[in-house]
């Protein structure tokens, strides 16, 4: 009966939600915003892995914005390719006055693919639209993306073809969007199994990167650092997906879009914010992030340090101004990215300070390692935000300096030194997933 | 028509006991089969092993912290993923014993609440569905799953109209997978048949990347299509999921179904068979049954109804209400008229759903009964829901109150909607339309 097709649906969702959020298979291992409630969970193409924003060090002049979603992505899924949802909105925000509410959106959305003989339907064409001020306008229509990395038959050249993915917009920007390398780097296995580090206290290596060979889809774009500018050279960034509402009686009402996926800092959803409160948090826009605060104000990391390091304890488990100040306003002392006193979950980026490195080789440790350029001024690709996660619950700003970490320091591959920076995903063909049987006769 | 007796053999019964074990040992032992969970793990990245090992892993970790709430919560669920894989309803008891130690532990612990919510909607408790459901919204009000646990629940108590308004809070809540396809159900319920299949197209792109929800979706979309009679079209999307999750069930059973619907009723029973030896389904084991009986393998019938029997059983055993799904297996294949009257009122009671008051109808029907079938039959109809079946049904009760014309107009209405809507009834149906 088709009420039990849906009660077994829904205990298969949720399993599936609980499943991910524990194991390391290829639908465990994910990027940094994957373990969620188990509904954005079921919904990879609407969930917002990972955000980036730093000045390009190539064209410091340039500011990129990184929107990454589609957790975990198999190259060797086929016949289920990866592709952004058709009937989905992604979102990323700029906040120029520290409100915590949008001065500059760009909206993206992408048309089905057409299923061609051996590009599995991948190559989507896309739209972008703009809108400063209430006004919107198109800034680049009948983009399209790069097919997904398939193989060298199907998709021979794949660098080259998705170079070719690299589309000016109308207001002299540079938008990528497509399947790229899983930039993100982390034990997620042994931080999520309470902290499990494998070696010491994970600031000597010997981590495993479970991100390691898995894709997910960027949306990438690269703007003049006049476009955001203002007096105090900070602005505020967050990335969002949503999708349109539905009704059982439905009549000819304009699409409304509601927005079921969000992410600005690295690892809040899964490690701050209670179960029953991620939906909300995932609907809710940073000017009204105050009633979140109590959650960065007492993580449930520091509790788990005081149990797991009581030798360099005790760790600090409750009032951490400190941390709503890296997370919630910007950092006043040191004057780094403040924008007020208004409590929103933003990367926050001080335009003024200049790139201090080629992509990729920051230090990896961002501000805790002295490079202001790193998270969280901003958020490159190479910085650890697990290690700096760490450390900073740890109280690296409180006068609280260990070397805490996973154990994995960098990414499994290069990134790109230009945009859109992300390196090629590993084509479906020579994955790194499996393992060749040996021959015989 | 054929009455068949299948009830009374207790010899039969006794033998499908033991031989149940085997089918439910021999669904683990295919999933383990070695090409098939290969097929499956490429594809899926969630195979059955995986909730197996899980599983192991959680009872591992709970040895060591017996009060950890959260590996309470997903051993749970992971206990009621198992049920679903094997079909083994032994689970569900396991289940609700170790979410009610959570519960214990964490009284407000949401997992634990909605995780209990969907086992009851899995054993056809409904309305502890439904009071666990509401406590599970008053406990988080903006997480949408909770809404689905409410309104799967309002659904099966023939509560529409709360049903179709929480439906609409859950797409307001959170748009997705879970609630677009709950809002195509309402649609279909309707009578809406293109809003129906324009919101479930809307839950495919919510499930891409994800082959078992992509394979559900095609399987939804393609029974869509054969409600409606076209079976090509159905046929296609059966396929489409069979390609995004090898081996899907519910894809081969529906297979089966437009395969007898076209005539093959030989690779009917073939497919019907590899579905039900996968995970032994009641609905399953009585399709195989059917399609046996109807090809001339009247032993082979037998055989497969008993089986029906010994699953009723073991669900039963195992806290799963099936009064309803008993009744109207018995009243289709004429087992003990006047003790299927008295199932059916039963189960219509605790389940006024549209689907509750046809069954009832039928078995009054069955029961010489009509005048009393057609009141049930005009609410089983009251949505305006477009059902063969329904409509068939409908046909019959009239016909026995000797409305000849006005049974002929709901016979035609069923065959031209979908002219091989049952490999029982269709026949007659077309009989009588003629």
């Amino acid at each position: 009966m088709r009420a039990l097709a849906f009660a077994v649906l829904a205990i298969a969702l949720a399993a599936v939600g609980a499943v991910v959020a524990f194991r390391g298979g290829p639908s465990g291992a994910t990027a940094s915003s994957h373990r969620e409630a188990p509904l954005i969970a079921q919904d990879p193409t609407a969930d917002n892995t990972d955000a980036y924003v730093f000045r390009s060090p190539d064209k410091p002049d340039t500011v990129t914005l990184i929107d990454n979603v589609i957790p975990g992505e198999d190259p060797a899924a086929g016949p289920n390719w990866y592709t952004f949802s058709p009937s989905a909105r992604y979102d990323i925000y700029v906040d120029r006055n520290g409100d915590g509410k949008p001065d500059i959106s760009w909206y993206f959305r992408f048309k089905a693919g057409t299923p061609t003989a051996f590009l599995g339907g991948t190559q989507q064409s896309y739209t972008v639209t703009k809108v400063v001020d209430g006004k919107s306008t198109v800034v680049g229509s009948g983009l399209l993306t790069p097919p997904d990395n398939i193989g060298p038959r199907s998709t021979p050249d794949y660098h080259s073809l998705a170079q070719k993915g690299v589309q000016p917009l109308s207001d002299g920007s540079t938008v990528f969007a497509g399947q790229r390398d899983d930039p993100f780097f982390g034990d997620i296995g042994a931080a999520f199994d309470l902290v499990a580090i494998r070696q010491g206290t994970g600031a000597t290596g010997g981590g495993k990167d479970f991100f390691a060979g898995y894709a997910v889809h960027e949306i990438a774009l690269q703007v003049p650092v006049a476009m955001l500018d203002n007096a105090s050279h900070v602005v505020g960034m967050w990335t969002a997906t949503d999708r349109p509402r539905l009704q059982v009686n439905h009549g000819k009402a304009k699409t409304s879009w509601v927005q079921v996926s969000r992410l600005g800092n690295p690892l809040i959803n899964e490690l701050l914010i209670p179960t029953q409160l991620k939906d909300k948090w995932n609907a809710t826009t940073p000017a009204n992030d105050k009633q979140f605060e109590k959650y960065y104000l007492a993580p449930s990391l520091a509790a788990l340090l005081n149990k797991l390091y009581p030798q360099f304890g005790p760790f600090k488990e409750t009032d951490r101004t400190d941390l709503v100040a890296i997370l919630g306003t910007g950092l006043q002392t040191p004057k780094l990215n403040y924008t007020g006193p208004t409590f929103a979950d933003e990367l926050r980026l001080n335009l003024s300070i200049a790139p201090t490195a080629p992509v990729g080789q920051g230090n990896r440790l961002g501000v805790l390692g002295n490079d202001l350029a790193g998270w969280p001024n901003g958020r490159r690709l190479e910085d650890d935000v697990i290690d700096i996660a760490e450390r900073a619950v740890g109280g690296a700003l409180i006068d609280h300096a260990l070397p805490l970490g996973d154990g994995v320091d960098a990414n499994d591959v290069s990134y790109q030194p230009s945009f859109p920076y992300e390196a090629d995903p590993f084509s479906g063909f020579d994955n790194t997933k499996g393992q060749l049987y040996p021959t015989h006769p | 028509m054929s009455r068949l007796l299948i009830a009374g053999t207790a010899v039969a019964l006794a033998a499908a006991v033991l031989s149940l074990g085997g089918v439910l040992r021999s669904a683990g032992a295919t999933q383990a089969d070695a090409p098939h969970a290969a097929a499956e793990a490429l594809t899926s990245g969630f195979g059955a092993g995986d909730t197996t090992g899980l599983v192991t892993q959680l009872q591992h970790a709970l040895r060591r912290a017996p009060g950890n709430v959260h590996d309470l919560d997903l051993l749970g669920l992971a206990y009621q993923q198992r049920a679903r894989e094997t079909g083994d309803p032994t689970w569900y008891p396991k289940s609700n014993g170790i979410l009610n130690r959570a519960l214990r532990l964490a009284p407000r612990d949401l997992p634990a609440t909605s995780g209990l919510g969907s086992l009851a909607l899995s054993r056809h408790r409904f309305a502890l569905a439904l009071r666990i459901g509401r406590r599970a919204v008053a406990l988080s009000p903006s997480t949408a799953a909770s809404y689905g646990i409410v309104g799967d629940a309002l659904v099966e108590l023939g509560r529409y109209r709360a049903a179709f308004r929480v439906f609409d809070t859950m797409a307001r809540v959170k748009p997705g997978l879970a609630a677009y396809a709950r809002i195509s159900y309402a649609r279909e319920l309707r009578g809406d048949w293109a809003g129906a299949v324009r919101a479930m197209r809307l839950a495919g792109t919510a499930a891409i990347g994800q082959p078992e929800p992509s394979a559900w979706v095609q399987v939804q979309l393609g029974k869509l299509d054969w409600n409606r009679g076209s079976y090509a079209a159905a046929a296609a999307r059966y396929r489409s999921a069979l390609r995004a999750f090898p081996g899907y069930v519910y894809a081969l059973d529906a297979l089966a179904q437009v395969a007898a619907a076209t005539g093959h009723i030989e690779r009917a029973i073939a497919l019907e068979r590899r579905a039900e030896e996968t995970i032994p389904l009641p609905q399953f084991v009585g399709l195989l049954g059917d399609l046996e009986h109807a090809a001339g393998h009247r032993r082979d019938a037998l055989r497969t109804y008993a089986l029906i029997g010994v699953i009723d059983r073991l669900l039963r055993a195992n806290g799963v209400r099936t009064d309803l799904e008993v009744a109207l297996f018995d009243a289709d294949h004429g087992v003990t008229p006047a003790r299927t009257l008295a199932l059916a009122r039963h189960a219509q009671r605790a389940r006024p759903s549209i689907d509750g008051d046809d069954v009832l109808a039928w078995t009054l029907e069955r029961n010489g009964r009509c005048v009393e079938a057609l009141g049930y039959s005009r609410l089983a109809l009251r949505l305006g829901t477009r059902d063969a079946l329904k409509f068939f049904h409908r046909g019959m009760i009239e016909r026995c109150l000797g409305n000849t014309a006005v049974a002929r107009g709901w016979f035609h209405r069923a065959v031209e909607l979908n002219p091989h809507f049952s490999v029982r009834w269709s026949p007659v149906a077309w009989k009588y339309a003629s």
